[in-house]
């Protein structure tokens, strides 16, 4: 075994081996549950839309819900090692460096659903489709593709630039969010990770109410063009994409600080 | 190879634990730690493997500061904490895929001492018994060949011939490269494995000497009373007293919890 301390690619595939070979059987009843679910779910929304009312921007908003909630619910029991003292113990003590440790979570928690996920759905979508159609021809629209229906969804308007990448960071915050608060509470982590992102909404929304409303911001003369650089509204959307990438590489910072100071 | 200087550490909304405690330990013995509930010992193994962090002062483990956890020191370290966990897999895929992550692991090693504590390799560690579970535990650790092995209580959930093979086996197994270090109340399964003793107390160290040192400084008898002349402490067994006596013409067995108990009650042997 290589005795690099920062990265070695034997030690982080051994890292994958181990997590394969305990979490194997896990997995599959994971994966086959998800097919189960997406099957039925497609099968009972079709039947509710009269089947032929069925379009192919129904099944992505399909997807959407359950990219997002079982992504943010996934992302959430990263660090599994996290929730008891012993598992922190013995996960701790294991001779893979801290960032081996890192990018396996990150990649296993995050990238891998995200690449995955998709992948999933669409083998689904397109096999129920095509068995749903062989006994319900009313059923029309029974192929399924991802850039078909982000298009029919958008009204044919492609999403690029800035505000696609904007898109990009608000998902991503979701899931980065649930994998920060898996690293740094060990008890409930996506219960806490909802109440801290909470009480910081509620606090900004009272920060905002309290410059409009107590204040009276609203009777100043201000101009929305004044403010800082942002002149309109794609400079607004610029500002909020950098925002939310400043958040999400904070929120990875976080994380990673929390594995590496993390004592049992 | 182990330092420790001026070591200050507390938990959270408590009292300091230890101050300023300094320590060294060099390879080759097996060493027990010995204390009374809360003195300390389970932190200081902590802290030595980098699973807590000092509030100051200086820990270095084979020249690798513990609290950076590098992969350099971990796999040269191996921690068997009282409570434990462990997936659930079968032993021989647990040894397939973690032994690969200790470079010096002895395949051989692991199949005696499993064959010596009757556990067989296909057995999933689920649904093993804690003794049983712990046995394996030993074997693994043992096999691994790390140059620091620390142990917390390590005979607990042991059955009686376990414990032998245990003592047989640590004894037989390790070399002058590694360090042993026994965090134990049953200081009777350990009292002919350990050649180096430390007592702490009160987040001190108030003993720590090798086992010829304290042979060579006093004795231990039993006898009818506990009015012995000169002697440095005594307590009740059944059928009379065992006392700990100045150094006469006879060597004998280092009784541990003799030891234990004088010092704790602030007895000095020297």
């Amino acid at each position: 075994m290589e005795s690099g301390n920062i990265f070695s690619l034997q030690r982080f595939m051994l890292l994958l081996e181990q997590s394969f070979t305990i979490n194997k059987k896990h997995l599959g009843v994971t994966i086959t549950a998800l097919t189960g679910i997406f099957f039925i779910i497609l099968g009972l929304s079709q039947s509710a839309a009269h089947f032929q009312g069925w379009t192919q921007s129904n099944s992505l908003i399909t997807f959407e819900l359950f990219f997002f909630s079982f992504g943010i619910v996934y992302a959430s029991f990263a660090f599994p090692a996290f929730r008891t003292k012993e598992k922190t113990m013995s996960y701790l003590m294991l001779p893979v460096s801290a960032l081996e440790k890192f990018t396996f979570e990150f990649l296993t928690r995050i990238v891998a659903f995200i690449l995955f996920m998709p992948l999933l759905f669409w083998v689904v979508a397109n096999l129920e489709g095509f068995i749903v159609h062989h006994f319900v021809p009313e059923l029309v629209n029974y192929k399924f593709s991802f850039f078909t229906a982000w298009a029919e969804l958008n009204n044919h308007n492609p999403v690029k630039g800035w505000t696609l990448f904007g898109y990009i960071q608000t998902a991503l915050f979701a899931f980065i969010a649930a994998f920060t608060g898996a690293s740094h509470f060990s008890r409930a982590p996506l219960m806490k990770t909802i109440a801290t992102f909470s009480i910081i909404q509620v606090t900004g929304i009272l920060f905002i109410y309290i410059l409009y409303k107590v204040l009276n911001l609203k009777e100043v003369d201000y101009s929305i063009n004044h403010i800082l650089f942002i002149r309109g509204k794609d400079y607004a959307v610029v500002f909020y994409s950098l925002f939310v990438l400043a958040v999400n590489l904070s929120l990875l910072s976080i994380a990673w600080f929390s594995l590496k100071e993390k004592e049992a | 190879m182990i330092q420790i200087n001026d070591l200050n550490f507390a938990y959270p909304r408590q009292q300091s634990l230890f101050t300023n405690l300094s320590m060294h330990l060099e390879a080759g013995s097996i060493t027990g730690l010995l204390g009374k509930n809360g003195a300390g010992k389970t932190t200081l193994l902590k802290l030595l493997t980098g699973q807590l962090h000092p509030k100051s002062g200086e820990v270095d483990v084979h020249n690798h500061d513990p609290r950076k956890r590098e992969v350099s020191m971990l796999n040269n370290v191996f921690f068997v904490p009282e409570e434990f966990y462990f997936p659930t897999i079968m032993i021989s895929d647990y040894i397939k895929i973690y032994s690969p992550l200790y470079p010096n692991f002895d395949l051989i090693l692991m199949r005696n001492t499993l064959t010596e504590f009757d556990l067989r390799d296909d057995c999933n560690l689920h649904r093993l018994s804690y003794g049983q579970k712990k046995k394996f535990l030993i074997a693994f650790t043992l096999a691994t060949r790390c140059r620091l092995l620390i142990l917390d209580e390590p005979t607990n959930g042991l059955d009686i011939p376990s414990k032998s093979v245990f003592r047989k086996i640590l004894a037989g197994s390790l070399d002058e490269n590694q360090l042993v270090i026994i965090s134990t109340h049953q200081v009777k399964d350990v009292e002919n494995l350990i050649d180096k003793i430390i007592i702490l107390d009160s987040g001190k160290v108030i003993f720590h000497q090798t086992i010829a040192e304290i042979s060579q400084q006093v004795c231990f008898v039993s006898g009818a009373s506990d009015e012995v002349e000169g002697a440095i402490y005594s307590e009740a067994i059944p059928g009379g007293y065992r006392t700990l006596m100045p150094k006469g013409l006879t060597e004998t067995e280092v009784d541990i919890e003799l030891l234990f108990n004088a010092i704790i009650k602030g007895k000095k042997i020297t």
